[in-house]
């Protein structure tokens, strides 16, 4: 009678790579020499030094492999293989493997995995991957991916820098630049860089204005330009660009100039086109104009995360061009209801102020006054510009607030005395549910006028957090509210109503519990920064958190991210509303793996906070 | 620490233990000449032998029903394995033709249709096969009674003579760890259920179709590893242990 090990055959094809080998005879003969081992919590199924002869396959629960000094490396759970990379080098171990949950391992022998690592291509081709993958985990400090957005500067530079003596002329500037086939020239005074001309400057400076094409170079050059040091990133680079409106940057070394990069270099191999959205933003004179551009963006998204960029630099990308349409806006405002009376600086809040912004969010922004106001005098038209920028922003893409977190909203369109005095309320007598809306304040960064005021606040923010440490409690039990969606045996836990019942939200259950964690703590050490991953680097300076741990938040928040991206990104191709919402049937069991990892983080982390900032019990 | 599986009912002593070794080789001596005379000829283990010495076989029966003196053996399972390794390898499985015809109800549990039982030889042909595969080994089974009854009356009726064979019950195991519960604990909880899928869960264990005989070999196999793990001595002699 033929032997018929279904329940290990049908276990085994659920996951990759068996599953390519689902109609293969040699899957049958492969499972007759299996052999099942049942593990207890704590007991080795490697132990270290020992010559490992078996592929292990976890039929039920969780190993973790442990590097030299048991150093965790990685935890694997039902579905996954260990042991191959020993296999792969004749035996040899230099990982130890442990069961931290009751565990079921089928022993697959050595020959089967060798065999079949030769023979099949499916097969062999899964181990490689792995292999990268793992790697890829293992650099968990630099989760730089190849994108050219993160490499330094100095790998973009193609040549040597073209300068010309200050006390030259316009037009032997402009000879040597198309002689040189040069968008800029370095203007140099006695061997230092002092200024730069570029061919926007020759156009509007010179032909515009009809000088004289004998005026000496210094007259029209930008004077100490924007540098960068070779050794930053290019990344930088291209915010520096963003955000100064500019399109050449001098790299220097050692105070010298090595060479310029321009949007041309960084455009030509990253055709995301989100430095030329921005500077098109700028040139607009109308809403529609703008609106136009803002249909754009999903497409800018999608150029994004296809030219593989991380979740931090299309969190910057996307935060910018948002920040440029309310600049904008507010630029077109004032021409059309005239200076403003008195001083105010522009705010946004949540994610815009951390640069963490994704495709299609709310707008949350508020206004701050100088305290010259006088509501009498002033208030209509304040009040007109920002209901006529938050309207308008809507009508770009960015939809109205619906917890009227808004300029628009007189609450939020105050003196800095008035603004002071609501988060001294907050901070000294601080009411849990309250604080739950309020949360998205304490991310606030100036992005027009008069930014000095929002600095100001900032500063008075930090200086309450620090005496109240009460404060710190309400928050991190805030940072509570929201639990990963893991269950009792590392399944995901899904949102189960109506339509999205097969999925659950990466935002609310996710990212949001780690920027919620990251402020408790950033709050805790007084750090003055917004972005989530530089909070976290105070945070591991200040050593608020146990080696390590710091990190494994930023990898994280990082992992999550991507999941998020990549499937806002397949639901933008497939002309649907992208949505934080994520259904993981359609995860591949890499993602699925490192999600369960990532949220089984954010769990821990939340009980850490819990404890670290207790309190007094009442 | 570890359980030593001794029955002791209130007033009465402990059984003595059992020397399965001495009672073999007294049926060696009474069983006819045939197939069942070598097996017990064969002898199995020592009651010294450590249990994590002693060669195992989780078996499982499918039958027509509960009752073994009307009821027929339709399929058995069985794998060998040891304190700490199943070994596949060693997989067996049989069916067999029944004199009787089947009812639809158990049909529909094994999932077993009239056509593959109408192909397969009949139970006397295949014990032969079924003994070199016991030889020597202590049986594990869930819920002893069932595999010894149906394979004692296969074998009256195939050899005139009783099979008998060493058993550890992953039942009987499992209700003793429960009863090592405080009594106050036991009250206060639902009475747990002693079912295989209930018994695997409790450890964790993956959950299976229930009724292949091979599969729920299978099934009990892991069970007996889990249940050593966390009660059983693996130093301990094996005569602790068996039934």
């Amino acid at each position: 009678m033929d032997v018929e090990l279904t329940e290990i055959v049908e276990a085994l094809c659920q996951y990759a790579p068996f599953n390519e080998l689902a109609d293969d005879p040699q899957l049958y003969d492969m499972v007759k020499e299996i052999e099942i081992q049942y593990l207890r919590a704590g007991e080795w199924a490697i132990q270290p030094g020992v010559l490992n002869h078996t592929l292990f396959f976890i039929r039920s629960g969780a190993v973790e492999t442990l590097g030299k000094e048991q150093k965790l490396i990685r935890r694997m759970n039902e579905g996954e293989l260990f042991g191959s990379a020993s296999l792969l080098r004749g035996g040899k171990f230099s990982q130890s493997m442990r069961a931290i949950e009751d565990s079921l391992l089928y022993r697959i022998p050595a020959r089967w995995f060798l065999k079949l690592y030769e023979e099949n291509d499916a097969f062999s081709d899964f181990f490689e991957l792995d292999r990268e993958v793992r790697l890829k985990v293992a650099m968990e400090s630099q989760i730089s991916s190849v994108s050219l957005l993160t490499c330094p500067v100095v790998s973009l530079l193609r040549r040597p820098p073209i300068g010309i003596d200050i006390d030259a002329d316009i037009r032997m500037a402009a000879q040597m630049m198309a002689d040189k086939k040069v968008s800029s020239l370095l203007i140099m005074e006695d061997n230092a860089l002092v200024g730069i001309l570029t061919d926007r400057d020759l156009r509007n400076r010179v032909v515009a204005a009809g000088l004289d094409y004998d005026t000496p170079v210094g007259k029209v050059m930008t004077r100490d330009p924007v540098v960068m040091d070779s050794g930053d990133y290019a990344a930088e680079a291209v915010l520096k660009m963003m955000e100064k409106n500019i399109h050449h940057i001098p790299i220097v070394k050692a105070n010298h100039p090595i060479g310029v990069i321009s949007t041309g270099d960084i455009v030509q191999t990253e055709s995301h086109g989100s430095i030329y959205l921005i500077s098109d933003i700028h040139k607009q004179t109308s809403i529609e104009g703008l609106q136009a551009i803002s249909h754009k963006m999903t497409h800018t998204f999608t150029q994004l995360v296809l030219a593989d960029a991380n979740t931090q630099m299309i969190g910057n990308a996307m935060s910018h061009i948002g920040i440029a349409f309310v600049k904008r806006l507010l630029q077109l405002g004032e021409e059309k209801f005239g200076k403003p009376p008195v001083p105010y600086c522009f705010v946004a809040l949540g994610s815009q102020a951390r640069e963490e912004q994704t495709i299609k969010t709310d707008q949350d922004n508020a206004l701050i006054l100088s305290n010259l106001y006088d509501p009498k005098e002033h208030g209509d038209y304040f009040e007109n510009l920002s209901q006529w920028v938050c309207q308008n922003l809507d009508a770009c893409g960015y939809p109205l607030c619906t917890g009227d977190v808004m300029a628009s909203n007189t609450l939020w369109r105050q003196p800095l005395e008035q603004w002071k005095k609501y988060f001294s309320d907050w901070i000294q007598d601080p009411k849990a549910e309250a604080l739950l809306r309020l949360s998205i304040f304490f991310d606030l960064k100036g992005v027009y006028g008069e930014k000095h005021l929002a600095k100001e606040l900032n500063k008075h923010i930090r200086q309450e957090a620090k005496q109240n440490p009460g404060f710190l409690t309400f928050m991190a039990r805030n940072a509570n509210q929201r639990k990963p969606p893991l269950g009792f045996f590392r399944q995901f836990v899904l949102d189960g109503e109506g339509k999205q019942s097969r999925t659950f939200n990466l935002k609310e259950r996710g990212i949001a519990p780690i920027i919620d964690i990251v402020r408790v703590h950033a709050l805790a050490c007084g750090s003055d920064k917004l972005n989530t991953l530089e909070r976290i680097e105070d945070i591991e300076a200040a050593g608020l958190l146990p080696d390590g741990r710091a990190k494994d938040l930023a990898l994280a928040l990082e992992m999550i991210g991507m999941v998020r991206i990549r499937s806002q990104k397949d639901q933008i191709e497939k002309e649907e509303a992208p949505t934080n919402q994520v259904n993981p049937a359609y995860l591949s069991s890499f993602e699925k793996r490192h999600l369960r990892d990532a949220f089984h983080i954010v769990a821990r982390q939340q009980e850490f906070i819990k404890f670290r900032y207790a309190g007094k019990r009442s | 620490m570890f359980m030593r599986l001794i029955r002791t009912i209130k007033g009465n002593k402990p059984q003595p233990l059992q020397d399965w070794q001495a009672m073999f080789a007294q049926w060696a001596k009474d069983a006819p000449e045939g197939p069942l005379k070598r097996y017990y000829e064969a002898g199995t283990v020592a009651l010294d032998t450590k249990l994590k010495d002693t060669p195992l076989l989780a078996l499982d029966l499918e039958t027509t029903g509960l009752n073994s003196k009307t009821d027929e053996i339709i399929s058995l399972g069985s794998v060998p394995m040891d304190h700490r390794i199943v070994r596949c390898n060693g997989a067996q499985y049989w069916m067999a033709k029944p004199k009787g015809t089947l009812n639809a109800e158990s049909v529909t549990i094994h999932e077993i249709t009239h056509s593959e039982l109408a192909e397969a030889p009949p139970l006397h042909r295949i014990l032969n096969e079924i003994l070199n595969t016991l030889s020597g080994k202590v049986v594990v089974v869930h819920c002893v009674s069932i595999e010894r009854e149906f394979l004692l009356e296969a074998a009256l009726n195939v050899y005139g003579f009783p099979l008998y064979f060493p058993v550890l019950d992953t039942m009987d195991i499992e209700r003793l760890a429960l009863s090592k519960t405080p009594w106050w604990k036991r009250i206060i909880a639902r009475r747990p259920s002693l079912r295989l899928d209930a018994c695997r869960q409790r450890y964790h264990l993956p959950r299976y179709k229930a009724h292949h005989a091979l599969t729920d070999a299978l099934s009990s196999a892991e069970l007996l590893q889990a249940q050593i793990s966390y009660h059983l001595d693996p130093e301990a002699n094996i005569s602790d242990y068996w039934l």
